[in-house]
């Protein structure tokens, strides 16, 4: 790599554009509460039983 | 860490030649500055509202033309592409500000098991939706008397080659090239002569309504939905958007981009209602049609060359949607098993990258060609799959971008917060409504009032 690219790369990209940086720098966990919890968990029963009612139609027409 | 001890990569040197342009032509005042600014921050939003006009997407905008006409179909989808604004903009908001993918962000944000749920959600969602851009391929090229597996494995050669650029900037020019061909669906339409003054009133008034809620009714109003509002734009756009390596002055640009996308999308979604509209018209059954059987009926209408664009389109429609469908998986895959994952990558950087984009493209490919499939009900049942895996999905999105600690000042306003809870009520509705007409068709009779 030359002097100049190492130039471009430090004045175009933003701290946390860098490869290395994302790398080791994650975003923190966040602690989700109970209603997101409630809904996190709503939203993915709602989509087992619909895929369960799209399966249901795929085997009463092929029936 | 101070920016002396960072290691720079290839992917950096080559990002950071984009981020050059941008800056010097920033830089400079006037009117043609301003439009090389344009041209050069837009991409992620056209790329995924074009790349959404998909083969199946094409094929429920047609079913509908032909089962319904120029009617409420018409400003429905309009609105489909409204809600679509309102979802992708925040996903531009979040990739500009975060300059992380989406599945990166729901992993780091609510851990391991959240963020491997949404990504085998995105995988399976993408690997049903690729079988049905296969199906479209094969079909368009099968009009031209192309052999199916000559059809698939082309498509196959067209993929692998986009991505032999390593470079994200000429891979998305080369895509943006390529899906600005969904329009040709436009002259298809004005050679069916559509009646300008019906197609004036039902943009006006919604009407004629669909006569009484059946279930192929809610099938494709489910279809029509799925095919502009699905979970793995979400994933996409905002990856493009950090590989891209847009940042927060670019907000603008990326939102113009995202509505500019939608406007182009919609009016091919409308030329494909209205192209096969005569088949309505002259009361001609297509429940079992194919696109290829789409072009051949549409023949007397509106002659060969007519029908060779019709499926030049639904082929173009598969083809770029197997690009970027695969990258959004492969974009997903590197940044939940956090390998390095972007299209600047040379293949020895990005193997993990590469081979999750082509392995998943080519088992999608192979079922294509299993004799016997059921290919038309797959392709409208992959566009309900998209309609019910949103909500979930929008969860995250709505989350994340209101999430001060990632987003700063970015985080949404009130009203994007309104608009984006709106979509998720027509979501859950429109699934929930199709949940009724399979479970208990005649309880559709009773909320038609007859």
């Amino acid at each position: 790599m030359s002097r100049e690219e190492l130039t471009t790369v430090m004045t175009e990209l933003e701290p946390d554009q860098l490869i290395s940086t994302k790398e080791h720098h994650h975003c923190p966990r966040r602690r989700l509460t109970r209603t997101e919890m409630l809904l996190f968990w709503a939203l993915r029963i709602y989509l087992v039983f619909m895929v369960g009612v799209v399966v249901y139609q795929i085997w009463t027409s092929v029936r | 860490m101070t920016r002396s001890n960072v290691v720079i990569t290839h992917e950096d040197i080559d990002r950071a030649h984009d981020r050059e342009r941008v800056s010097e032509t920033r830089a400079r005042r006037g009117f043609r500055p301003r439009l090389r600014l344009f041209w050069l921050l837009i991409g992620p939003g056209i790329l995924v509202m074009l790349g959404e006009n998909d083969g199946p997407s094409m094929l429920s905008y047609a079913a509908t033309g032909a089962r319904f006409g120029i009617g409420f179909f018409l400003p429905f989808v309009v609105l489909t592409f409204l809600m679509a604004c309102v979802v992708q903009e925040m996903t531009v908001r979040l990739g500009a500000a975060t300059h992380r993918g989406h599945a990166e962000l729901i992993f780091d944000r609510f851990g391991p098991f959240w963020g491997w749920f949404s990504m085998i959600d995105l995988m399976v969602g993408n690997f049903l939706t690729l079988v049905t851009e296969f199906i479209a391929i094969r079909a368009g090229l099968g009009f031209f008397g192309v052999r199916p597996a000559v059809a698939v494995l082309s498509a196959l050669l067209v993929l692998s080659v986009a991505l032999m650029t390593h470079r994200y900037w000429t891979w998305e020019r080369i895509i943006l090239g390529a899906a600005m061909f969904n329009l040709v669906f436009v002259p298809v339409a004005l050679l069916t002569h559509p009646h300008w003054g019906a197609v004036g009133r039902a943009l006006v008034t919604w009407r004629p309504l669909p006569s009484g809620p059946s279930q192929e009714t809610v099938l494709i109003l489910l279809a029509d939905i799925g095919a502009t509002v699905t979970p793995w734009m979400l994933f996409f756009q905002q990856s493009a958007i950090a590989d891209k390596g847009l940042t927060t002055r670019d907000i603008r640009f990326g939102r113009v981009d995202t509505v500019l996308g939608a406007a182009l999308a919609t009016v091919a979604a409308l030329a494909t209602m209205l192209a096969t509209a005569p088949l309505f018209i002259h009361h001609m059954s297509t429940a079992n049609f194919e696109a290829a059987e789409f072009a051949q009926a549409l023949q007397p209408f509106i002659g060969h060359w007519g029908a060779a664009l019709f499926a030049l389109g639904i082929f173009e429609a598969g083809m770029v949607a197997v690009i970027t469908i695969s990258t959004s998986s492969a974009y997903a895959f590197g940044e939940v098993a956090r390998r390095p994952h972007s299209l600047n990558l040379p293949f020895r950087q990005g193997k993990a990258f590469y081979l999750v984009l082509l392995v998943e493209a080519t088992a999608a490919a192979g079922l294509v060609l299993i004799p016997g499939i059921p290919l038309v009900y797959i392709v409208l049942l992959v566009n309900v799959i998209a309609v019910l895996a949103m909500p979930p999905a929008l969860l995250f999105l709505y989350m994340l971008v209101n999430d001060r600690e990632i987003m700063g000042a970015l985080v949404s306003p009130i009203w994007a917060n309104v608009l984006a809870l709106g979509v998720v009520i027509v979501l859950i509705g429109a699934g929930l409504l199709f949940g009724v007409s399979v479970i208990a068709p005649n309880a559709l009779a009773i909320i038609g009032g007859r």
